[in-house]
């Protein structure tokens, strides 16, 4: 059987097309799921394996981003998460499901309903669409086993990406080794310099994992590169071979993809 | 009822971007370099809760104590020298407030009745005098269309809190709040009192009956101006009809008429009998389509029927096609306009067939530059360096919001936009072959409307558009413009793609121009259909009968539905929190009846409300105008010149603008707007692959070229329908299988400039039939003149805007322009006659115009357009950039910048430098080739040149009879084509 996967749909929602076909793409079984069908008990979060929290715009961003969403999760959908969570199930949270995840206190710590950091404007002041690289850090996330050091080529889009957290908050997170991903400059070191990194985030943060490494919320979209034709410079990277009725990779993996192969990965062999 | 403010500030030691950037603002394009900091708080008002709840909702929503604090009914700026407050007006609908409801009651918060929500900011400096404040509010920060300065605080409960102090003297009266350091006191301009709930109430207002059957010319032309837009033979009509039914009109009715036959909605000009020299000639409209049908391509599906264009994609399905304009409310309100626009040209192509999605946004812009002096601004209009930002903005927040792709579109720049500025907007979807055509709406069908609920917002914008701007339309149209609410419309757009998947729609179409009237009226035209507008969902009581019927509200569409599916439709949107209504049925008297609370408000006969308009015949005349012709200096100063070029508004990067614009959004982007070694060279066109796993492509471009339709409407509009496609053909599209779209943005089409529609649409058709490409839809927008004070006439530089769309098997045969190594040879595909220099930056810069535009030809254009296509199918071309403004060089200089290389060029010793340089023929093509590739085979039959090649230095070199002309580095040729934008953007895009 396949890993079902929960793309979980509200409002705003806009990513949750690209993501369903990377899960499916990494062999797991995508359904959307709007959260009205797991309020009113319809669906059932423990039907799943994976739960995404997909990019978009949930409720417009209104008062912050991704804010609405949290409130409604931390509201409704306790129990459910606190189960999932208990139960090893891994979470994923795409840009604004960054944004929901850090908001519902799940991330960086793991517990529901205690807020401990904040994305919030871009330094730029600005809405930023642009690739960048990102450095994978070795750590227990369930997402990037066996990726660490890697470096790859996401794009991010975003308005509020910029990770700030109190200094204690911050020191615990890097001695749990929770970053994941951090954004790197030509040279793949972590930088603080717009636009290598796009936001201004703390100690470069571009996405990170809860303590248990069941959870992991990145602003980057490794959905937008499931195939070598979505990297922008794949013409001149000479990455694809062009054969007659078939596209064949030139040994690289577009580089997302490995991130929802691993939670396939993980589901199956627990 | 009690009303309590929250306000919430980030801590001190965290950024502050909105303040930022208002301040870059404010030094920037005000030049108040005094003004050192800005400082902004959220401001949220609610109502119905107690002080308890309000702290609950401050905690658990409005503030993250992790980088925000909060205060409830006190400031939080407390040491700036002024403090201005600036809201929405009561009445525009703040799309923050249902999501601030809907947050409440999950929170378990269930008797907030009303809130709100806007901003505070903080000036601190010198120069924060009241002049100034004055100046920041007028030209940055208040849009009085739409928003006002609030000051005296509404008498909030819990009032004896420490704030108390502050409250008293904020209260006294002042506008901006100016706190005892400021050395001024003089007051803002009159701003309305804070009113003392924020629940808005009314009462409807009676149902008017117009005494038109006694009303003479005069009177009837007081009743058209400023509202109905028509013209007196219009007029007649009206009472005529009238006065055969022997009664008068009601306000509804009278309403309904004039959106019906207003320009926006019929296209009166393009449907008008043209005299051309006492000879008749096909109207417009006409002509193109049956330019269209002539073609006969087998791809096309709907050609100038539906809401957009269809035509056939692969695997079963079609793609559809639209691109609108939204001058008008644009230009009163720049970022309501910009997102109106945005809105309505998506629920176009959701209004498409029986639904479809949204896969793309494109937006082509024409402003006055961004630094044209504020003096020379006329009255009643804005400056275009706020319309830009402003515009963009709305674009942004649309587009972004939807998770629409924004991914293909330009700017340009000309002096004379700067009363009227042209705004499109396009936008492109995705479709089953099966369900791309409408059905016909059955007697007995339900009319349902989804989505958004109707407020006052909009209510004479189809009349509005048809009308002329002047000096007095910001004052008296105010209510044409809105704040549109992107997610109502993905909910919407959500919920009609689940109920199209289930064949549960017969048809449908978008609440755009003419709200209801237009949707239901048009949709029941065979019909006829029986309307209950008391059953319309409103934000607010009071509308009359008339305002609900004609009202643009944003984000509602009419769908028909048997009433056997019914039920599936309203289940579908309940559980995607649409609003859904049964607003009445189609029948099948041919007559539109509508109804408020058992009163009948309108009864007409379709076939009068469709056809009655009485068919216009109009002279037609186009006297060239003639243009001084400049000497031709040769150049000394080639950097400089090069650089000028570069710098120039109409050849200058938009990557800013790009950059804010999510275009990778839906996985679907396989060629971006800008890419390259540094991501920062433009593509010429969008490579979309809508299906995630394979690879058919969709690819979207356009053209335009406004200042070459003053010298010669024809050869300027054949330039940019030249252009569309050549944009297209450059990244690799077939020429065989390219869809276009026309839309016309002109000055009011009196005599002379109808003489320039008619070469225009002689061009349009010319292209059509020598390419086989035909026109799929199109658009009309004739009223750009403005007429002020003392006078003072302006036309904007006619605008022919085409876009063009295509399919491809195969992504994987495509290019990008970036130049990819070195030793490549260069070459030059195209048919030009470089002494055509008429109208190109190169002319502007040193202040002419010219008579010789470039003239495009016909029988040769489309096989170079073949050639290149085939080239670049059969995998031989490793980069391709078509030539448009600045010519060669500004394509060449674009390659070089994208692969990070240089190139040396030879200019052949028949041609001027300049004119080789900067000759601008559209349909011509730079061309990387490996240099094993023989041009010669590759192009044999159409014109080419191998011009150079390239090289690793970063340097453009050029030579003349084996002389040195130039050796330029390319680092300032970039840092010139980089700044403009950048310095309209903000300092901190490289920073």
């Amino acid at each position: 059987m396949l890993p079902k996967v929960c793309i979980l749909r509200t409002d705003g929602t806009n990513c949750d097309a690209e993501t369903f076909y990377a899960f499916n793409k990494a062999g797991g079984k995508s359904e959307l799921v709007h959260i009205n069908q797991l309020r009113q008990g319809k669906v059932k979060l423990a039907a799943y394996h994976i739960l995404v929290i997909p990019g978009g715009f949930s409720y417009g961003d209104d008062i912050s981003a991704g804010k609405i969403l949290a409130a409604e999760m931390t509201s409704f959908l306790k129990e459910q998460l606190a189960e999932f969570w208990r139960a090893k199930k891994p979470i994923l949270g795409i840009c604004n499901g960054f944004q929901v995840l850090v908001r519902t206190g799940l991330l960086p710590t793991g517990k529901l309903g205690s807020i401990s950091a904040a994305l919030t404007a871009n330094k730029s002041g600005r809405f930023e669409c642009r690739w960048i690289k990102l450095k994978i850090e070795k750590n227990n996330c369930i997402f990037t086993q066996g990726l660490d050091n890697k470096v790859i080529y996401l794009p991010v889009a975003h308005g509020e990406g910029n990770f700030y957290t109190d200094s204690a908050t911050l020191n615990n997170i890097e001695a749990n080794g929770q970053v994941t991903f951090r954004y790197v400059d030509k040279n793949d070191q972590p930088t603080k310099t717009y636009p290598d990194n796009p936001n201004g985030s703390l100690n470069a943060i571009a996405g990170l994992s809860d303590p248990s490494g069941y959870i992991l919320g990145l602003m980057p979209h490794p959905e937008r590169f499931t195939e070598i034709f979505h990297e922008p410079n794949w013409r001149r990277n000479n990455l694809l071979f062009c054969q007659p009725g078939r596209l064949t990779y030139n040994s690289m993996e577009p580089q997302g993809l490995a991130i929802f192969r691993n939670a396939i990965q993980y589901v199956k062999n627990s | 009822m009690a009303l309590y403010e929250v306000r919430v500030i980030n801590h001190p030691w965290m950024p502050d971007p909105k303040g930022q950037d208002v301040l870059y603002e404010i030094q920037r394009a005000l030049g108040l370099k005094n003004i050192t900091r800005v400082t902004t708080t959220k401001v949220y008002r609610l109502e119905g809760i107690s002080e308890e709840e309000a702290h609950l909702l401050a905690q658990n929503l409005l503030a993250e104590d992790i980088y925000q604090s909060y205060r409830l009914n006190e400031p939080v700026i407390t040491k700036a020298t002024a403090v201005v407050e600036v809201a929405y007006k009561p009445g525009v609908m703040n799309p923050e407030t249902s999501s601030l409801m809907k947050a409440a009651r999950d929170l378990g918060i269930n008797n907030l009745s009303a809130c709100d929500s806007s901003w505070e900011y903080g000036f601190f400096g010198p120069g924060v005098t009241t002049a100034n404040i004055n100046l920041i509010l007028k030209r940055l920060l208040v849009n009085e269309t739409v928003e006002q300065v609030v000051t005296s605080r509404p008498p909030a409960a819990g009032r004896q809190t420490s704030g108390e102090k502050q409250t008293t003297s904020r209260s006294t009266g002042g506008k901006p709040v100016l706190s005892e350091a400021c050395p001024t006191s003089n007051r803002l301009e009159t701003s309305p009192a804070k009113p003392l709930t924020l629940v808005i109430h009314g009462l409807v207002q009676e149902t008017k009956i117009i005494p038109i059957r006694v009303m003479n010319d005069r009177e009837l032309m007081a009743l058209s101006q400023d509202k109905l837009f028509l013209d007196r033979e219009e007029m007649q009509r009206i009472k005529n009809y009238f006065t055969s039914l022997g009664r008068d009109p009601t306000d509804c009715e009278v309403e309904t008429i004039a959106q019906t036959w207003s320009e926006h909605c019929v296209h009166k000009t393009f449907k008008a009998k043209l005299l051309v020299n006492g000879r008749e000639k096909t109207p417009l409209l006409k002509r193109l389509q049956q330019a269209t049908q002539n073609i006969n391509h087998p791809l096309v599906r709907s050609a100038f029927v539906d809401n957009s264009g269809v035509f056939e994609f692969y695997q079963g399905w079609a793609i559809c096609g639209k691109v609108e304009t939204h001058n008008a409310p644009s230009a009163i309100e720049p970022y309501g306009g910009a997102m109106t626009g945005s809105g309505g040209v998506f629920r176009d192509i959701m209004g498409t067939g029986q639904g479809a999605k949204v896969i793309a946004s494109t937006d082509i812009f024409c402003f006055a530059p961004p630094n044209y002096p504020v003096e020379k601004i006329p009255d009643g209009c804005l400056h275009p360096h706020y319309l830009l930002r402003r515009v963009v903005a709305g674009v942004r927040d649309y587009g972004n919001r939807m998770g629409i792709p924004t991914n293909n579109g330009s700017v340009h720049f000309h002096p004379d936009f700067r009363a009227k500025p042209t705004v499109i907007v396009g936008a492109y979807g995705i479709l089953p072959l099966e369900r791309c055509l409408k059905g016909r709406p059955r007697p007995g069908d339900l009319a349902m409307v989804i989505g958004g609920r109707t407020g006052r917002d909009g209510i004479h914008g189809a009349t509005f558009s048809s009308g002329e701007m002047t000096a007095r339309t910001i004052e008296v149209n105010a209510s044409a413009v809105q704040i549109g609410h992107p997610i109502e419309e993905k909910r919407v757009a959500d919920a009609i793609l689940a109920a199209s998947e289930q064949g549960l729609i017969r048809a449908l179409t978008d609440c755009g121009a003419g709200g209801f009237s237009s949707a239901l009226g048009e949709m029941g035209t065979e019909t006829g259909v029986k309307v209950y507008l008391d059953r319309a969902p409103l934000k607010y009581p009071g509308l009359a009968p008339w305002e609900i019927w004609v009202s643009e509200s944003q984000e509602r569409m009419v769908l028909a539905v048997d009433p056997a599916k019914a039920g599936r439709v309203l289940a579908i949107c309940q559980a995607l929190n649409v609003e859904a209504t049964i607003m009445g049925e189609f029948t099948g008297d041919s007559r539109l009846l509508v109804s408020y609370q058992g009163e009948v408000v309108c009864s007409l006969d379709m076939d009068f409300l469709h056809h009655g308009w009485p068919q216009r015949a109009k002279q037609v005349a186009w006297q060239a105008p003639v243009f001084a012709e400049p000497d031709l200096p040769s150049s000394a100063n080639w950097e400089e010149i090069y650089r000028q070029v570069m710098a120039h508004g109409n050849v200058c990067s938009k990557e800013p603008i790009v950059r804010m614009y999510d275009h990778g959004v839906q996985g679907t982007c396989a060629l971006p707007p800008f890419g390259g070694v540094n991501g920062d060279a433009p593509n010429d066109a969008v490579i979309l692959t809508p299906f995630l796993d394979q690879p058919y492509a969709v690819i979207i471009s356009h053209g335009l070229n406004p200042v070459l339709n003053k010298i010669n409407p024809y050869y300027g509009s054949l330039w940019a329908i030249a252009e569309a496609a050549a944009n297209a053909i450059a990244v690799g599209a077939n020429p065989r299988e390219l869809m276009l779209i026309d839309n016309f943005i002109w000055p009011v089409p009196e005599e002379n400039f109808l003489g320039a529609i008619d070469l225009a649409v002689d061009a349009c058709v010319d292209f059509a039939r020598a390419t086989g490409m035909p026109f799929i839809s199109g658009k009309d927008s004739l009223s750009s003149t403005y007429r002020g004070k003392d006078n003072l006439v302006i036309h904007i530089p006619p605008v022919l805007c085409v876009s063009a769309f295509g399919r491809l098997p195969d992504v994987t045969k495509t290019v990008s322009a970036d130049f990819k190594k070195e030793h490549s040879q260069v070459v030059l595909v195209g048919c030009r006659n470089p002494m055509e220099m008429a109208g190109s930056v190169y002319y502007d810069l040193i202040g002419y115009i010219g008579n010789n535009l470039p003239k495009i030809d016909l029988a040769v254009l489309p096989k170079v357009y073949q050639a290149v296509y085939q080239a670049i199918a059969e995998g031989k071309v490793l980069a391709c950039h078509d030539i448009s403004e600045g010519g060669l060089a500004a394509a060449l200089a674009e390659m070089c910048f994208g692969g990070n290389l240089g190139a040396v060029i030879n200019i052949p010793a028949e041609e001027k430098a300049e004119n080789f340089l900067f000759n601008e023929t559209a349909g011509c093509f730079l061309i990387e080739l490996d240099p094993k590739i023989n041009p010669a085979n590759l192009f044999a039959g159409v014109p080419h040149k191998v011009i150079g090649h390239t090289v690793s230095q970063r340097e453009i070199t050029a030579y003349r009879q084996k002389k040195l002309l130039f050796a330029l580095p390319l680092a300032p040729l970039k840092e010139a084509w980089q700044r403009p934008m950048k310095e309209v953007f903000g300092g901190s895009i490289t920073a």
